[in-house]
């Protein structure tokens, strides 16, 4: 018998605010255990969550990112459950009226395109880090990650293999990271998703029975886990090798295996109830068209623009579309200097390098793109020449505080002069005196330039930059 | 999740970490069976096209800035814990 596999997902991930989503505490990732902790986050008696507005303005983002509704009222409910990474007893979620429902995917694989339904998108809090510590028997809870703000996102179950899941998974996380919703990086633990998933023969309009996989964060496990327990449940119906129970499974990736857990929750359980202390968030029309302007161009539509409208090669733009701080940067770039080929070569070769060099990923460039396209401008006019121009862009990357690109090339004697006539003739001059030293260079000796070098120093009375002098020189002799 | 016998009762207890004496039990049970009937009861009224209601008080949120204010330090806050370890609330050991 041929079987068909049905999985449905939640996908957490974890928003790009400063503070969390009801207090004013740091939302960053890492810090001192406890450090970034207050009165409200750990749960003290008494105190009152204020919901931060630019958790609702991504919540909005990604759920039109993602085109769903959004409920214009939407609320916040509590879900109780006792366990000591939650301070309060109970998480804040959204159960009755989500933030956005309703959206649509697209995904592609092998075997086609295909539109996956997203039930919907609800904010909430995370929870804190328990620590089991052998010396003192005891478990230590640090309460950073408390309340930090999420959204989850449901699918219908519409995926039907581990190649879909990751078609959609790298979806998500190209769309969330362009809209910048969320970093979305899987090993930090801000994008993880827990796996649903059934099996039933081929043609059946009846499920089988429901397993659930929980903080999945990498997306090799996932597709080892999914191959995993689509083999189970196949054993178990074909061979009866064991009873299928709906229940929640943990995956142990060095094992590859995944095994019951031993608490069995159902949505009754949670005793979902409207939070008293959270009045409706009502999403007014000035907010609501706000947050819609500032959605970006969808990754793809960028793609086909680059190459259609500005000439790019398929190549550059996939790279260039592969990062929304690529997109920004080489387009302020382009505005600038007017040329997209050159702006995409010095991204893709100059910056990547850079990066590479510095053991950075391109989401992290923090290039300001105008600077960039003055940079670019300069050495396109021929008023500084590509090797200085390179010297500048270091600069940019290393320094703190702004750089002016032609202020820089200035004060540095970057500048091209316009009186090289002379320069040139002294140089010519003096490599034609020396064919032997010349020949010695060109043969891999390095330091019989330096003869020919003091020379035109000594002709130019040292009136001229050592640098552009050298540049000069071995230009000369690379034409030769 | 509705409470109809001792047995659904436990579980709640248990979820909620309760312990009650056999007098408090059977006196919250008998709360709780009565309050069933009154859910049902209501179950009885027409809500076609009734919009639902989000809140009981007619207010909408006020929401905050984005602005990350660090009020306490962690020892102010673990002045009141029963028991901390290096900066952490130290709790029973919880097996996984
Ligand atoms: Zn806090």
């Amino acid at each position: 018998m041929r079987y068909e596999t049905v999985i449905g997902l939640e996908v957490h991930v974890e928003l790009a605010t400063e503070s969390k989503i009801f207090c004013s505490c740091s939302a960053k990732f890492g810090g001192e255990q406890n450090d970034h902790v207050c009165p409200a986050c750990c749960g003290m008696p008494g105190m009152l969550p204020v919901v931060n507005k630019h958790v609702v303005d991504l919540g909005m983002t990604a759920g039109m990112m993602l085109n769903c509704d959004i409920n214009r009222t939407t609320t916040f409910d509590k879900k109780s459950y006792y366990y000591p990474d939650l301070p309060c007893s109970y998480q804040t979620t959204q159960w009755f009226a989500p933030v956005a429902v309703n959206g649509l995917v697209d995904i592609e694989t092998s075997k086609g395109k295909k539109s996956i339904r997203i039930k919907q998108i609800h904010m909430e809090e995370d929870a804190g880090k328990l620590v089991h510590d052998d010396w003192t028997d005891t478990s230590l809870v640090d309460f950073n990650r408390t309340s930090v703000p999420l959204i989850e996102i449901v699918s219908q179950p519409d995926l039907s293999s581990a190649e879909e899941v990751i078609a959609y998974l790298e979806r998500l996380r190209s769309l969330l990271r362009f809209a910048k919703v969320s970093d979305c990086r899987m090993e930090q633990g801000s994008m993880r998703c827990d796996v649903n998933l059934s099996v039933r023969p081929e043609g059946s309009d009846k499920l089988g029975v429901r397993t659930e996989m929980k903080n999945m964060n990498s997306l090799t496990a996932i597709t080892r886990a999914i191959e995993y327990e689509v083999a189970r449940h196949i054993d178990a119906i074909e061979n009866g090798t064991e009873e299928l129970v709906q229940e929640t499974r943990r995956w142990d990736d060095v094992k590859g295996k995944s095994y019951a857990m031993r608490n069995k929750e159902t949505a009754g359980d949670y005793r979902y109830f409207p939070d008293p202390n959270i009045m409706p968030v009502v999403i007014d029309d000035a907010w609501y068209n706000g947050i819609k302007a500032s959605l970006p161009e969808f990754p793809e539509i960028k793609r086909a623009r680059y190459i259609d409208e500005l000439g790019l090669t398929e190549y550059d733009a996939d790279l260039l579309t592969a990062s929304r701080a690529f997109c920004d940067c080489f387009e302020a770039a382009y505005e600038v200097c007017g040329s997209a080929k050159e702006v995409a070569n010095w991204l893709i070769s100059d910056c990547m390098n850079i990066l590479n060099r510095k053991q950075m990923t391109v989401d992290e460039l923090k290039l300001d793109g105008k600077t960039l396209g003055e940079l670019i401008k300069l050495c396109m006019d021929g008023k500084v020449n590509r090797g200085n121009a390179k010297k500048i862009l270091m600069e940019m990357f290393d320094s703190e505080t702004p750089i002016d690109p032609a202020a820089y090339a200035e004060a540095n004697g970057f500048i091209v002069s316009n009186d090289t006539g002379k320069m040139d003739e002294v140089i010519k001059a003096a490599v034609a005196a020396d064919p032997k030293a010349v020949a010695d260079f060109k043969g891999g000796k390095e330091k019989a330039l330096l003869a020919i070098f003091g020379k035109c120093m000594k002709e130019l009375k040292g009136n001229c930059d050592p640098q552009k002098l050298r540049e000069a020189l071995l230009k000369h002799i690379d034409s030769l | 999740m509705l409470i109809t016998d001792k047995e659904s009762f436990k579980r709640l207890q248990k979820l909620n970490q309760l312990a009650l004496t056999e007098k408090e039990e059977t006196d919250v049970l008998a709360f709780f069976t009565a309050r069933n009937e009154d859910i049902t009861a209501l179950g009885a009224v027409d809500t076609e096209n009734v919009e639902r209601m989000v809140h009981v008080m007619p207010m909408e949120t006020v929401v905050r800035e984005d602005k990350e204010i660090k009020l306490f330090t962690r020892d102010e806050l673990q002045k009141s814990a029963p028991e901390s370890y290096e900066g952490y609330w130290q709790v029973p050991r919880l097996v996984e």
